[in-house]
């Protein structure tokens, strides 16, 4: 076909773009995403008994506030890797505060007297903390990586580490529901070893599934 | 700021709203840009096939672009990511530089166009010895010997020749455009 030709049946079948249409999409996919995760949680290994008691403790509303903070920078992440030419410095940059936060936490609680060490930083699960993080934050990569297709990611690496990192905070996010761990050294390291798990996989992955 | 940014974003969010008139023109002034910009680039088939797929995936893609970035950026990061596309396909290794619309868009088919025009409109004004003695060594590249050779004059004189050429030539600019000046304070 001749380019001009083109233009002209471009141009000919041009139907105007409803504003906040990525805003939309990206909305969609977190929803889609998280119920999915939430149905992986909940059939694999349940929420945790106590939990209408559990959402008294400062220990869980730590966990939440982490993980959702690290979701919402994550999400702006992906939201600029879906635009050409725009700039990721700044969710980049922002991730840190909430990493910064939690590590500060967990160094207030290992150094207050008489803190038990070993118990606040292993707790009753760190073996598979991690693990089960990344498999709860799958249906959310899914998700994610499928919106992302849908956009314009120009980085692909980068978009599928963004991807990863928000679909691991998010997986992370419904893995409180079920953790029973309250500490903020045990949050501080497994919790952000999941999510930096997936995030690996979302890099991994960017490079051949988020080509368009 | 890169020149055609304000009338080509004022043209991108005509279309977003549904404007198909501004849209055509969008799409044709981008098309001077991805030409000129894929053809330095790939071999001439493989070009204009980058141009399309670029042109589809601007309008496919179309949703992406924020008003509050520049429209130009958002062209390039499209531009840019075909190329490296079509490297791929044909497991070329390259870089690509990163943030520079001013590769897409400070070079344009039609100012080209233009500037070759001038060119040859001013060489004209000199004699035929004189002209061919200037596009060899000045445009084509030719060697002060070569040129030395084929026309039986001395190094020097050719040197003296073209020198006193383009001199010549730099005053007929320089009067043209001051006749121009005048021109125009009379109005």
């Amino acid at each position: 076909m001749r380019t001009d030709d083109l233009i002209d049946r471009l141009s000919a079948g041009l139907e105007p773009v409803r504003s906040g249409a990525v805003a939309r999409l990206l909305a969609g996919a977190v929803l889609l995403g998280m119920a999915g995760s939430a149905l992986v949680m909940l059939a694999m290994i349940g929420p945790r008994h106590d939990l209408a008691g559990a959402m008294t403790h400062p220990g869980m509303w730590t966990k939440l506030a982490y993980t959702f903070a690290m979701a919402a920078f994550g999400l702006w992440l992906v939201e600029r890797a879906g635009r050409p030419g725009a700039d990721m410095t700044r969710p980049a940059l922002l991730l840190a505060l909430p990493l910064l936060a939690i590590a500060l936490l967990a160094g207030l609680q290992m150094s207050a007297p008489g803190a038990d060490m070993t118990g606040l930083v292993m707790g009753r699960s760190s073996r598979v903390c991690a693990a089960l993080v990344t498999l709860t934050a799958l249906p959310t990569l899914a998700a994610t990586f499928w919106a992302l297709r849908k956009l314009a990611p120009t980085r692909l690496t980068l978009a599928g580490a963004g991807a990863g990192l928000f679909a691991g905070a998010a997986g992370a996010f419904v893995y409180c529901f079920h953790c029973t761990e309250e500490a903020a050294p045990f949050i501080a390291i497994w919790y952000t070893l999941g999510i930096g798990a997936v995030a690996a996989i979302g890099a991994l992955l960017g490079r051949s599934l988020l080509r368009w | 700021m890169i020149a055609q940014e304000a009338q080509y974003r004022d043209w991108m969010l005509a279309a977003l709203a549904g404007d198909a008139g501004a849209y055509r023109m969008l799409l044709a002034g981008l098309t001077r840009h991805l030409r000129s910009y894929y053809a330095r680039r790939l071999d001439s088939g493989a070009a204009e096939d980058a141009v399309q797929e670029t042109l589809i995936a601007i309008h496919a893609r179309r949703a992406t672009y924020d008003p509050a970035l520049p429209f130009t950026a958002w062209v390039y990061g499209i531009a840019r990511y075909k190329l490296i596309d079509e490297y791929r396909r044909h497991k070329r290794r390259a870089t690509v530089p990163l943030d520079e619309a001013g590769a897409l868009f400070g070079h344009d088919e039609a100012e080209e166009a233009i500037a070759r025009r001038d060119v040859s409109k001013l060489l004209a004004k000199l004699p035929p010895a004189k002209r061919q003695l200037v596009s060899d060594i000045k445009l084509d590249g030719v060697s002060v010997a070569d040129a030395a050779k084929r026309t039986g004059l001395s190094e020097s004189a050719v040197k003296v020749t073209v020198h006193r050429a383009i001199k010549s030539l730099g005053e007929d600019v320089n009067r043209d455009s001051q006749k121009r000046q005048g021109g125009d304070a009379d109005r």
